[in-house]
């Protein structure tokens, strides 16, 4: 599976992941204080030419962004048919100006860094029982089962359509679910017999 | 037979599921209706594995969606989607299963008929109608909607909600058959 990251480096790879968290809610906090348009207008034009400043690396994220971009004109529409234009076009703003300050995190960082800021901020909860390792493995099993179980979902569907000719739809749930279910009991014993716990 | 020890495993391959679910085709219901699963995931998470470990799953799998992994339906990940008007929804996941799995704790799960009638009312209100409290939440301060505005956009996703809800008591039917010894809403084992 891929990640939305970008393997191609740009300046803010350089830049370390915890300051780029710590700057991206200092960023959306602020811009849920900032009430005018002209003020999100100017951050909106901001944040796209950061995003434009990472060239080629930003191309997956522009996908996502026009997404966005239909979203935030159906809440302009819709505030402009309730005649309040004004306050559609500083909600879509704002938004759009959150979604690519995510989007630039997301691009630049991996997800292995995230981890490891993420495991450092909770390293003092140990004292209280909570093992931060233990995040990274549960990560890891969750990543290596997404494509397992997709791999089990193709299977009982082409069991399916093999028996009755159709698309085996919302019939496969249950016993996929039921794989998944068998699984998580054989890999406990797994975890239990190589790790202990 | 889901004893504490396999919480880790449960978890993570629950969550592993949840993003399967964002993988597969949105499925064509009978009637022609399309829905996508994984807020059906979020309501087999508290029906199935219980109130901690199903809100386990859920924050699991969206801290792999903010770190990045494109697994919500549509391939859509990062940290831009908890920005996005259905953010309040995204973030009502957990608190679905949460409420989902508390309630399914508390309804009879003899036998599969039972199983299925607690599974149906516990994703009803824990997956439906706390997940939806929360999108309209998130709608009214993301996209300055009035309240009455944010639930009325609201339930055009009910009835498709329904539809899950009872997709999801068919599910539990089906596991309680499949496997008799499986402690619905993790009762006896957290």
């Amino acid at each position: 599976m891929h990640s939305l990251y970008s393997e191609r480096r740009t300046w803010l790879h350089a830049v370390p992941a915890g300051a780029k968290l710590v700057l991206l809610a200092l960023l959306c906090t602020s811009l849920f204080w900032l009430q005018r348009w002209e003020a999100l207008l100017a951050s909106t034009a901001a944040c796209t030419l950061l995003l434009a400043s990472l060239g080629r690396a930003a191309l997956g994220a522009w996908r996502m962004m026009r997404l966005l971009a239909f979203t935030s004109i159906l809440i302009m529409a819709f505030h402009a048919w309730l005649q309040q234009p004004l306050v559609g076009v500083g909600s879509a703003l704002r938004l759009l100006c959150t979604a690519s300050l995510g989007t630039l995190l997301t691009l630049s960082t991996r997800h292995t860094e995230l981890l490891e800021v993420f495991e450092s901020v909770l390293a003092p909860l140990s004292r209280f029982g909570v093992r931060p390792e233990r995040l990274a493995l549960q990560f890891g099993l969750m990543l290596r089962f997404v494509e397992h179980f997709f791999v089990q979902w193709s299977r009982l569907d082409d069991a399916y359509r093999a028996r009755s000719g159709r698309a085996g739809g919302w019939r496969l749930l249950g016993p996929l679910t039921i794989k998944m279910l068998v699984s998580a009991r054989r890999v406990a014993d797994a975890l239990q017999l190589r790790l202990g716990r | 037979m889901n004893p504490s020890r396999h919480t880790a495993a449960l978890v993570s391959l629950f969550a592993a599921l949840l993003a399967v679910f964002g993988l597969v085709p949105k499925l064509d219901l009978p009637l022609g209706v399309p829905i996508t699963l994984q807020t059906l995931g979020v309501m087999l998470a508290g029906c199935l594995l219980g109130p901690r470990r199903g809100m386990l799953a859920v924050l699991l799998f969206l801290g792999a969606v903010a770190l990045g992994m494109p697994l919500l339906s549509g391939g859509r990940g990062g940290l831009g989607v908890f920005f996005a008007p259905s953010a309040g929804y995204l973030l009502g996941w957990p608190l679905g299963a949460l409420v989902a799995g508390l309630i399914m704790a508390r309804l009879p799960a003899s036998s599969p008929r039972t199983a299925a009638l607690s599974a149906l009312v516990a994703s009803i209100l824990g997956g439906l109608l706390t997940v939806h409290v929360c999108g309209v939440i998130g709608l009214v301060n993301l996209t300055q909607l009035s309240w009455s505005q944010a639930v009325t956009g609201t339930l055009v996703f009910v009835p498709g909600d329904l539809i899950k809800a009872a997709l999801c008591a068919l599910v539990v039917h089906t596991v309680a058959r499949g496997l008799p010894d499986w402690h619905f809403g993790g009762r006896a084992a957290q």
